[in-house]
């Protein structure tokens, strides 16, 4: 194997929750406001569905391939060829969704504070310091995100707490006006973040407790569409029904908070410790590309291909979307499909076609 | 000096002449009949040398002996009336009397037979006289050592208000007593070797049998079989060679010159290495944690110790942090002063001609150059330097006009955040890291800051300390090793051992589980 480390489940679990919900709280409010309106809050629930299913088809897989990632056993199931096709495949998403993760990133941080420095500066600068944690390996990546998620969970909470006088209840009245179609349509990005859980198929591997992985998958899937609803909530309940025309709701949420008319204009700290969050998911991103693929070229280690795919991802995030407004309007749109037809479908055609051959293996 | 010529083309060679040999590993001679050509022998070792002193007599009128030792490491007045006497005074002596038999007489506890001119040397050189007697292939080391030594006095790094006042000392010996006579029960075991070509210093590694894995014993004994090196004069020496990671600013060895705090880590299972020579005793595995733990935490009632405990933690940060945090907020994200300190602030510095990075630098590397100065100077002149780092960082500086009044107050802060720490080795990878978080705050301003934080937080994870995770128990989280982490928690509910060091024996009970104080229990 090419990484030793272990991690236990609780941290594989922190580290799917890092790699959903760290961009999901930016763009998941906005995005699914403007198809559900003020429902918005409705359609993570949705979205859970994709997250059980994947988790679900992940596990069924992993149990049927121990000890194997979707690209090792991907060549298991349709041969050497086509496996190392779907391989490739899936490697090129995941730099794509790296590169998407990474823009995503730079994006915020250009809008929020750093107006003029150029993104390969801000996206370079977290690349680098992924890239140290991801020489470290898994087992640092899991150990920082046991230090990181709970400062960040904490923060996600604080920042509705602190706005507790400002929200208004009322503001999510009427639920389902139009019935339940518009929170569907609005679930498609959430579906998409949560699509991702396919890359527990990279983690499941590295555990050291195998028997609480699926509990912990679990756990990490509903915790992370609690989160989204209750991101999706508090924004519901502070903007009303401008919501649909406020990009970064979570970040202009943080600007109304005001204590004492000392502790004001905290938003800075708050974009701080987001990127914590940030860190460990793309961190995690860097480590799953870079591991599937050395396991793809059969590699004896990652640690050469690791500075020259931050060099790939770097570009990858400048090409992905030629404007901030691109990407988000894609975001609504296209990527959702491309998402859940390359993180769904593949497992579920692996899967297949895995039980097919069983069930054929049996026959005879 | 024929025989030793004879004896050369035969292959043996003494410490003069071999010096890249360790004593222990020279040839062992055999102590010959004769004693002329003994001391002819030990002479040629020791040409030269002023303080070996060879004293010969004679047992009984007519068997001649030799009495060799080095002046000033020996109890000569103890020699002359417990062992010279007694033997000079004897009427008559068979010259067929076994050695064993001739160390009966003498009034002296500490009496080994020693059989090679090798272990005489060995003898001598550590202060134990070695009585050689004509017709006899041994000899008679005697455990009569005496040199100057300070006495125990209150430790100057690690002092305490309510807690033991005595430190370790220069002697080993004396060290481990003081340890012994903390832990007093059998298994604790001190276990010898001697490091260093020239210096053959004593370093005894101290565990306690039971509690500390084997592993780990097993480990720190490999790591300090392996040093090769001319001499060791500081624990320092063996603690650049046994870490895990060279390049890392954090000390992965804990070191302490308090006897109680060594105990804590016996009874912690963790593993102890005292070096003759100095008063600084090496602790090992280290955790980051153990670097935020005052001795005093455990002396004072536990409400109180982790009020500290929480004060330390929210000081180390400002330590760290403060400087750059200043110069990101003055220059990226100006928004987040209020307004009215805002104003004043930038009064202040209305008349300053550098950017809030450079101002911070000025005086931060000030700072740091005063208190070196401070440490290194006579005491008589410290107070000057002291009269002269207040005007200079104080007042000086902001009527000249070249730094504002608020950065000084931050560099004050974190002069006296970072006195907060109570390992000093810890203090100064903070005050290190603080000058690369300054320019990435700099650059990038709180993003910088944090970038700088994520990279320390990932190295952090990284590094490990003789096996055990440097930030053990919180990351690896283990719930039950934050009761002396996060709180203090009372003795009575310090049930357990913390898993890092006791991890093959299984998480050890260190105490029965109703031991919290209840007036029911009382009995009246």
């Amino acid at each position: 194997m090419i990484e030793k480390g272990k991690i236990s489940s609780f941290q594989m679990a922190l580290i799917m929750y890092a790699v959903v919900v760290a961009t999901a709280i930016l763009y998941i409010p906005f995005i699914t406001a403007q198809q559900a309106k003020r429902d918005l809050w409705l359609s993570p629930l949705w979205a859970a569905l994709s997250g059980f299913l994947i988790v679900l088809i992940i596990t069924k897989l992993y149990k049927l391939y121990p000890k194997k990632t979707l690209v090792e056993y991907s060549e298991l199931i349709l041969g050497r060829t086509f496996g190392k096709i779907i391989g490739f495949i899936f490697l090129f998403f995941l730099l794509y969704d790296t590169a998407i993760a990474f823009r995503e990133y730079g994006e915020f941080v250009e809008s929020a504070f750093l107006h003029k420095t150029p993104i390969v500066v801000v996206t370079g600068g977290i690349a680098l310091t992924c890239a140290f944690a991801v020489h470290g390996g898994i087992e640092v990546l899991g150990r920082s995100a046991t230090v990181f998620l709970p400062i960040v969970l904490v923060l996600y909470v604080m920042i509705y707490l602190f706005l507790i006088p400002d929200l208004n209840v009322k503001n999510i009245f009427p639920i389902m006006e139009d019935g339940w179609i518009p929170s569907v349509k609005g679930s498609l990005a959430p579906h998409a973040w949560l699509s991702q859980f396919s890359l527990l198929s990279f983690l499941l591997p590295l555990l050291s407790d195998e028997t609480k992985a699926m509990k912990w998958s679990i756990l990490s899937v509903i915790v992370s569409v609690l989160t989204m609803v209750y991101i999706n909530l508090g924004n519901i309940f502070l903007f009303g029904g401008i919501i649909t025309n406020t990009q970064f709701p979570v970040f202009q949420a943080a600007r109304y908070i005001s204590i004492g008319s000392f502790f004001e204009h905290v938003e800075s700290i708050v974009i701080a410790v987001w990127v914590l969050g940030g860190f460990v998911q793309l961190s995690a991103f860097f480590y799953m590309l870079v591991l599937g693929t050395s396991q793809w070229l059969k590699l004896p280690s990652y640690k050469p291909i690791i500075l020259p795919f931050g060099f790939l991802i770097i570009l990858f995030s400048i090409w992905s979307a030629s404007s901030f407004q691109e990407m988000i309007h894609s975001m609504g749109t296209t990527t959702p499909f491309y998402f859940i037809s390359i993180q769904l479908l593949i497992p579920m055609l692996l899967l297949c076609v895995a039980v097919f051959r069983k069930k054929l293996r049996q026959a005879k | 000096m024929n025989y030793f010529k004879h004896k050369k083309n035969k292959g043996y060679r003494f410490p003069s002449q071999q010096i890249t040999e360790t004593l222990s590993k020279l040839p062992n001679i055999p102590i010959n009949l004769d004693l002329n050509q003994n001391i002819e022998l030990l002479k040629s070792a020791y040409t030269d040398c002023s303080d070996v002193v060879f004293r010969e007599f004679t047992i009984g009128a007519r068997t001649k002996a030799a009495l060799i030792y080095i002046d000033g490491l020996s109890n000569t007045q103890e020699i002359d009336q417990q062992v010279l006497m007694p033997l000079v005074q004897l009427e008559s002596f068979d010259p067929g009397t076994s050695i064993e038999n001739v160390s009966k007489k003498l009034a002296v506890s500490d009496v080994l037979v020693i059989h090679t001119i090798t272990d005489v040397i060995k003898q001598i050189s550590i202060g134990n006289p070695v009585i050689l007697i004509n017709n006899k292939i041994k000899g008679i080391s005697i455990g009569l050592p005496k040199w100057e030594k300070r006495g125990i006095e209150d430790p100057v790094a690690e002092s305490v208000i309510r807690g033991p006042r005595e430190g370790f000392v220069e002697t080993l010996r004396v060290n481990t007593s003081l340890l012994r006579r903390k832990i007093r029960h059998p298994a604790l075991k001190m276990k010898q070797m001697t490091i260093g070509k020239f210096t053959e210093t004593q370093v005894i590694i101290a565990y306690i049998d039971g509690i500390a894995s084997n592993t780990l014993i097993k480990e720190v004994t490999n790591r300090l079989e392996r040093i090769e090196i001319d001499g060791i004069l500081e624990s320092g020496y063996i603690e650049e060679m046994i870490e895990d990671d060279p390049f890392s600013p954090f000390p992965q060895v804990l070191s302490t010159e308090r006897p109680d705090v060594a105990a804590s880590s016996l009874l912690e299972g963790r593993v102890v290495i005292l070096i003759d020579g100095t008063p600084f005793t090496l602790i090992a595995p280290c955790t980051f944690a153990s670097l935020l733990q005052a001795p005093e935490d455990y002396y004072n009632r536990f409400l109180i110790s982790t009020f500290i405990r929480w004060l330390r933690y929210l000081f180390f940060f400002i330590a760290l942090l403060a400087p750059s945090a200043y110069v990101a907020i003055l220059t990226y994200h100006q928004e987040m002063v209020p307004a009215s300190l805002l104003l004043t602030i930038a009064q202040s510095r209305e008349q300053i001609p550098f950017p809030a990075l450079i101002e911070a630098f000025i005086m931060e590397i000030t700072f740091e150059a005063l208190r070196e100065a401070g440490i290194r100077l006579p005491k008589q002149v410290g107070a000057a330097v002291s009269i002269v780092g207040a005007l200079v960082i104080g007042q000086a500086a902001t009527t000249a006009g070249l730094v504002s009044s608020a950065m000084v107050m931050v560099v004050a802060i974190t002069g006296v955040a970072s006195f907060l720490l109570p390992r000093y080795a810890a203090g100064i990878a903070i005050r290190m890291l603080r000058f690369p978080i300054m320019i990435l705050s700099g650059i990038l301003g709180l993003l910088g800051v944090m970038l700088g934080i994520i990279a320390i937080v990932v190295h952090l994870c990284t590094i490990r300390s003789f096996g055990v995770p440097y930030l053990n128990s919180m990351a690896p989280l283990k719930i039950h090793n934050l009761k002396d982490v996060l709180i203090r928690a009372p003795w009575w509910a310090m049930n357990t051992l913390p898993e890092s060091s006791s991890t093959e024996l299984g998480n050890l009970h260190r105490q029965p589980h109703d031991q919290k104080p209840d007036p029911s229990k009382g009995g009246d």
